[in-house]
């Protein structure tokens, strides 16, 4: 992994995101201006309905703001065609999921080396990748196993494998701990606190206050509005 | 390559799908070799012999009426003196008995000259040598039906007289052997004489009559121009090439061919409408996975390719058990429709042949292609951002 250095990977400006709910305008963001450094590892915190969710997907281009742009790597979003925005989110960004979204038909090692074919890296290269990742997060003996074979711990780290498959420049992780008990939890927390010593950069959306506190910096969210931040 | 486990998710309803396509396949196939299977076995059996034109009574085809032709051997030799013609065979057919102790067992005689002749093979024993006038051939079915062998002797009764029932002409022949008559239904009792024999039985030997004559051009290519110049010097007589005569046949089976049309493209709609609506349920199904394999980068294209795939997969795999039922239920469906009484056995309904395989093979393939489209677009068309705030609540 790469040491951390202090440029801006990705950056918000005036984010503004409108859209229509049983007949009225809904304001899920009002202007959220935003910059994360490689390396850094932030977490957005805030209750239900703040716009926590809406600001992460705009920051990886799933969705499209009202107004306002997003950079990823130096990289308006807003012009890219669909292709390559696609393209981008495969190379340069990572997700991981709440309920995880692995492939149920794939094995742990097949889930992982799946960003990798769609980037065309070669077999035997994305193969030797996959293993390592999933040893890094501690996978090792669970290669080959099926999704649906995996508890809810393992399958979140088979995600998080999945989402450095393609050395991403940052990783954004949406409520990763959610479905996961205490315990369960507490290693995935570990993992992301390893993976960032490791250099790599981390937006993570939470309700999860132990994940929160291993963050370098906190955003609170009300309203559409970063009303705070802090670093840790 | 995921598509075989996708089908595996949920194999109770993979496997009734693919049962489905299996049996709408099946009635396409069917529906594709019966469109024009009859047609083609039709001509394969009229040229199998290599005589390609049919002269007949006026304004009947072979062997649809009773009506026969006057004056044989001079019109015989007029054809033959056609530059064209390398071949012409006459061909009587009437009703026969042969006497079986104190029973008449009815039989059906074809009068040829064995020479030259275009309606059976041996099977067993010798030909007829040309001018033998003692000498006859049996049909399996009769052979058997008689108790007959080459080298026995058979008593064939041409006419009965309607008041006594009495034997009016009687002729005692030699059985030369066991021929395959290539126009006869299955299990017919016929027998092949030489012409004069068969016109004797009949009592038309004195006007020279038969019902037909068969000739062989040249060459193949010959045989329309030397149809055309008989058809312009006979104008009394029926003259018509194997092609007219398909035609003609193809026009009393037109209905025929539009039912196969019409069936045939229902069941392609309903394999059309299985492979969507089953593809449909499953991506609606799926749709979280795909929009998340959309926000890690996988292309519209991949998702598209992987839901046709899928499809595709399904009406493969459902395709190919359709065309080996298809095949089946032609093969038993042949063999009802073939036991008909005076069609030829000769005929079959459903000829298989590489061509049409090919085509119902191609045509299930975009089929299963096509149908995957619609679902295919939804799946790609999908709103990521949407999509996952519906599955997160």
């Amino acid at each position: 992994m790469s040491s951390p250095s202090r440029e801006a990977v990705l950056r918000a400006i005036d984010l503004r995101k409108d859209y229509p709910m049983n007949g009225e305008t809904v304001h899920a963001l009002r202007g959220v201006s935003l910059d994360v450094c490689a390396g850094e590892y932030v977490a957005i915190v805030g209750p239900s309905g703040s716009g926590k969710s809406t600001l992460l997907q705009l920051l990886g281009g799933l969705d499209e703001p009202s107004s306002g742009s997003v950079l990823v790597d130096g990289v308006a979003l807003a012009g890219l065609a669909d292709s390559a925005l696609t393209r981008l989110r495969l190379t340069r960004l990572g997700f991981v999921f709440q309920r995880f979204h692995l492939l149920p038909v794939l094995s742990a090692i097949e889930n992982v080396e799946l960003p990798m074919s769609e980037a065309g890296v070669g077999r035997a290269e994305r193969r030797a990748r996959a293993v390592e990742l999933l040893g890094y997060v501690g996978l090792a003996g669970r290669v080959a196993h099926r999704a649906t074979q995996l508890s809810g711990g393992e399958m979140q780290r088979v995600a998080i494998a999945r989402a450095l498959a393609n050395r991403p420049a940052v990783i954004l992780a949406d409520e990763p701990t959610g479905e996961l008990d205490a315990t369960t939890g507490r290693g995935v927390l570990d993992l992301f606190r390893r993976l960032n010593q490791d250099g790599t950069t981390l937006v993570v959306i939470t309700h999860d206050e132990h994940l929160a506190a291993e963050a370098g910096r906190v955003i609170h969210m009300l309203d559409g509005h970063i009303v705070e931040q802090r670093q840790g | 390559m995921t598509w075989w486990r996708n089908l595996l998710r949920h194999p109770v309803r993979s496997a009734l799908a693919i049962a489905g396509i299996t049996v709408t396949t099946a009635m396409l196939l069917d529906m594709v070799l019966l469109a024009g299977g009859i047609e083609r076995s039709f001509e394969r059996l009229l040229l199998g012999r290599g005589y390609q034109i049919r002269i007949s009574p006026s304004g009947t085809l072979p062997f649809d009426t009773e009506a026969t032709i006057p004056g044989a051997t001079g019109l015989r030799e007029a054809f033959k003196a056609d530059s064209g013609v390398a071949g012409v065979a006459p061909l009587l057919g009437a009703s026969a008995f042969a006497r079986t102790g104190d029973t008449l067992v009815a039989l059906f005689a074809y009068g040829i000259d064995p020479a030259e002749q275009g309606i059976y093979q041996m099977v067993s024993g010798s030909d007829l040598a040309a001018g033998d006038t003692i000498g006859v051939l049996l049909g399996a079915p009769a052979a058997t039906r008689l108790g007959a062998v080459a080298g026995d002797t058979v008593v064939l009764v041409g006419r009965l007289d309607p008041q006594l029932a009495t034997a009016l002409i009687e002729r005692r022949l030699i059985v030369r052997g066991v021929a395959r008559l290539l126009y006869d239904s299955r299990g017919q009792l016929s027998l092949a004489a030489a012409l004069p024999v068969v016109q004797s039985l009949a009592g038309i030997r004195e006007d020279d009559r038969v019902s037909a004559f068969v000739l062989r051009a040249r060459s193949d290519g010959q045989a329309e121009s030397v149809t055309l110049r008989l058809r312009s010097a006979h104008p009394d007589l029926e003259v018509n090439s194997v092609t007219d005569m398909v035609r003609h046949f193809r026009e009393r089976l037109v209905y025929f061919r539009q039912l196969s049309y019409i069936l045939g493209t229902i069941s392609l709609i309903v394999t059309i409408l299985l492979v969507a609506t089953l593809m449909t349920i499953t991506v609606n199904e799926r749709l979280g996975e795909i929009v998340t394999l959309r926000a890690i980068g996988v292309s519209r294209a991949t998702v598209v390719r992987s839901v046709m795939a899928e499809g595709a997969a399904l009406t493969i795999l459902g395709g190919g058990l359709g065309i080996l039922l298809g095949l089946a239920t032609a093969r038993y469906l042949d063999a009802i429709l073939t036991t008909f009484p005076g069609l030829p056995a000769a005929i079959s309904f459903f000829v298989p042949d590489a061509d049409r395989l090919l085509l119902a093979a191609l045509v299930l393939l975009l089929t299963g292609v096509g149908a995957g489209v619609y679902p295919a677009i939804v799946a790609a068309r999908a709103s990521i951002a949407e999509t996952l705030r519906a599955e997160a609540t």
